[in-house]
């Protein structure tokens, strides 16, 4: 079998074209989400001789051998990993960040200390009406207080627990959609532009995943994805057309945990972890800002009964409710502070059931106890934020390793456009030549 | 061949990545310098932060014990005014004894005398029931009512507490915010206690006639009265030393509040030395990097090729 010089021209235009179109599929999709920059790989056509053949030359051109995705596995498994820490650390701070505005921009501790405030007033004169209506007003602004910086803890836990349900719910979506892409990549003729298509996909599907939960992929010889969640032993979420279904479950704390396929399962990182981490914490706030609350009820109803109020009676409770929900006023009438001392007449002005409340409270010491909870809550919010800056940065130099290798390069797009235009006119220069070659053959005379 | 550069959507990343964080840090230090204060949100310095609460809850503290302080100041100034009223009644007293015992004196002369020491025993006793800025007996301890009541004899009889009460002034200090009725009423005649009240009254009662050699009742009455003065005045002395230490504790609330500002402001103020600089740094650099970005992105092979 001889050469044919008129197909080797035409097979080397055919190719330089699809290296044209390649070069210009990735000059259009520069900055898409997720596409990873292909280049061709050509192959020479020729046959070895045959018996009787040996030294003939026999070639035949060339051939599109593989469009190739540059996608380096390693660097996309780091991509997902780091952004998954990364989208862990983002939930865990923003949702400190949102504890820490309940509790302190509703103002609890300078509520606080006006409340210490009003009862030190309170001692210059005790039997002064408007000093003890003053102590009453504190009182009230406390307990509004407290009780505003509760709901507004329990509107961070709500968000928090919506996001994570929506978390849950993308990640059920993700992982569905990530099981069709595996059933239609099985079916996909090998490096055909489909196939790439559809590896594309999968890995924007891996990265999407990677934000709500810590995804460990492995990639099959048919290029399908399993998917295992809470570390390379943990359960499966994806595996091959199938998706297992992730579910959410709230404790009464309002902390939350996770089932797959109805085991449970610890999730590593992702948001759904950064939310849940916020979520403890928020439990611990909870509990602190509740004991606060519940203390300041115990002492300060402990001295009222300990005293007679301005008519000579016995004191009443001042303070109602258990926590810091429900801690309400239980009288609005300044006469009833048991200033004075049990056995003390109406109207006396001995303060000494004064001074025994004063001296609770700073054995109690809930301006300490809030000022701690405060640092407690803040520290964190700071602590977590240097922790994330760190994994930002290592996020970002991941992704941008990624998109160095995987991404394109609008210049070496240039050379290349250059490179195969000049290849394409070059076999057009060869179908001239064998076509010369025809003509002068057929000019013999 | 293995590609050692970079890829177009890297460059536009690293430099968004770069230009952004430049962007917030002129943003957060043009905040500092607006707000004049350094922290935000108790997270930007968690320490810094606690210590601040810590220092605006004394601040607010000790307004109040100013205000307390400044009520007993008031009290005990009220007290030092009336025991000097209480000095120039028993002097007047003691003038008009003088006067009685001088055995020149007609029993009419004597017996008006005794009147007048009648008006002044009215007027002490008035006196022992005078009020404090906030409407209460002055002399009756922590009566809610008056300090002295009239018996049926027209004695003036003690009612108050035995004791006055303390106010604390902050930081652990207190000041006794007065003095009770018999602290300083009350005194020993040779040897029997009474009050000057009661003193007074005794000595108007002689003169108009209750006794039988009522000149000698009168320079009996002298060294007596005496006595009341030298404890009245030993009763000023208490006051005033107790106004000092009022304003001693004043004066140490002041430089205490002045320590607070100062570390408040080192805590939490905003250098604006060292703030200016940092962020007319950071300007510099953040339109260096904006020239350069436009430059580079600029620099595209397409412009080349015809």
């Amino acid at each position: 079998m001889a050469s044919d010089l008129l197909s080797i021209a035409r097979s080397g235009a055919q190719t330089a074209r699809i290296a044209l179109d390649v070069t210009a599929q990735n000059i259009a999709n520069a900055s898409s989400q997720g596409y990873v920059r292909r280049s061709v790989r050509l192959e020479e056509v020729s046959a070895s001789g045959g018996v009787g053949r040996i030294g003939d030359v026999s070639l035949s051109g060339v051939r599109l051998d593989k469009v190739v995705r540059n996608a380096d596995l390693f660097r996309q498994a780091e991509v997902r990993r780091t952004g998954a820490d990364l989208a862990r650390a983002d939930a865990e701070v923003s949702g400190l960040q949102n504890i820490e505005s309940a509790i302190e921009q509703t103002g609890v501790y300078p509520a606080i200390v006006n409340f210490e405030g009003a009862l030190q007033q309170l001692a210059s004169d005790p039997v002064d009406p408007s000093l003890r209506a003053a102590a009453i007003e504190d009182t009230r602004t406390l307990t509004r207080t407290l009780n505003i910086a509760s709901s507004s803890l329990d509107a961070v836990g709500d968000g928090l627990r919506f996001d994570a349900a929506d978390d849950v719910a993308q990640v059920n979506l993700l992982a569905g959609e990530l099981g069709r892409v595996n059933l239609r990549l099985a079916r996909a003729a090998d490096a055909s532009s489909d196939q790439t298509s559809l590896l594309d996909q999968r890995d924007s599907l891996l990265q999407q995943l990677s934000d709500h939960v810590d995804v460990h992929a492995n990639i099959n010889a048919d290029h399908t994805a399993g998917v295992r969640i809470g570390g390379t032993a943990g359960p499966q979420l994806v595996n091959g057309g199938d998706a297992f279904p992730l579910a959410m479950q709230t404790a009464g704390d309002g902390t939350i945990s996770f089932t797959l396929d109805g085991n449970p399962v610890t999730p590593l990182s992702g948001s759904l972890v950064g939310r849940g981490q916020a979520l403890d914490k928020l439990a611990d706030i909870r509990t602190g800002l509740d004991t606060i609350a519940a203390d300041l009820i115990t002492t300060v109803n402990t001295a009222q009964a300990g005293g007679v109020a301005l008519d000579g009676s016995a004191g009443q409770p001042m303070l109602s409710g258990t926590g810091a929900a429900d801690i309400a006023l239980a009288f609005e009438d300044g006469a009833l502070i048991a200033t004075a001392p049990a056995g003390a007449g109406a109207n006396s002005r001995d303060p000494a059931n004064l001074s025994a409340l004063r001296n609770a409270l700073a054995t109690s010491d809930p301006s300490g106890e809030m000022d701690a909870l405060l640092f407690d809550i803040s520290s964190a919010v700071q602590g977590r934020s240097v922790t994330r800056e760190a994994i930002a940065t290592i996020a970002s130099t991941a992704r941008i390793a990624l998109q160095t290798q995987a991404g394109v390069d609008l210049d070496m797009e240039a050379v290349n456009l250059v490179r195969f235009q000049q290849a394409f006119q070059a076999s057009g220069r060869v179908m001239q030549v064998a076509s010369d070659l025809f003509d002068t053959l057929l000019g013999i005379r | 061949m293995t590609l050692i550069g970079t890829s177009t959507s890297a460059f536009y990343e690293r430099a968004r990545q770069d230009m952004t964080s430049l962007r917030g840090r002129a943003e957060s230090l043009q905040e500092q310098l607006g707000r004049g204060e350094r922290l935000r949100r108790s997270s930007d310095d968690p320490v810094a932060a606690s210590r601040l609460r810590t220092l605006n809850r004394a601040d607010r503290l000790s307004d109040i014990d100013e205000t307390n302080a400044n009520r007993a100041d008031a009290d005990l100034t009220l007290t030092d005014t009336a025991l000097a009223s209480f000095a120039d009644f028993i002097i007047r007293a003691r003038e008009l004894a003088v006067q009685a015992g001088n055995d020149t004196m007609t029993a009419e002369q004597r017996a008006s005398i005794g009147t007048e020491l009648e008006q002044i025993h009215g007027n002490l006793v008035s006196l022992a029931n005078a009020r404090d800025s906030a409407g209460h007996a002055l002399f009756g301890g922590e009566t809610p009512g008056d300090a002295y009541t009239l018996d049926g004899g027209g004695n003036a009889v003690y009612i108050g507490t035995a004791t006055s009460g303390e106010l604390p002034l902050g930081d652990g200090q207190s000041v006794t915010r007065g003095l009770t009725g018999p602290e300083v009423l009350n005194f020993d005649d040779g040897g029997t206690p009474t009050n000057i009240m009661a003193f007074v009254k005794t000595l108007a009662n002689a003169l108009q006639g209750g006794v039988a050699d009522p000149a000698a009742a009168a320079r009996d009455a002298l060294p007596g009265l005496s006595t009341a003065i030298d404890t009245v005045t030993t009763g000023q002395t208490l006051v005033g030393s107790r106004l000092a230490w009022i304003e001693l504790t004043a004066e140490r609330r002041v430089d205490l509040s002045e320590l607070r500002a100062t570390e408040e402001a080192d805590i939490g103020g905003t250098d604006i030395a060292s703030a200016i600089a940092r962020l007319q740094e950071t300007l510099v650099v953040l339109e260096a990097s904006q020239a350069s970005f436009s430059k580079l992105s600029g620099l595209s092979l397409f412009n080349q090729l015809r």
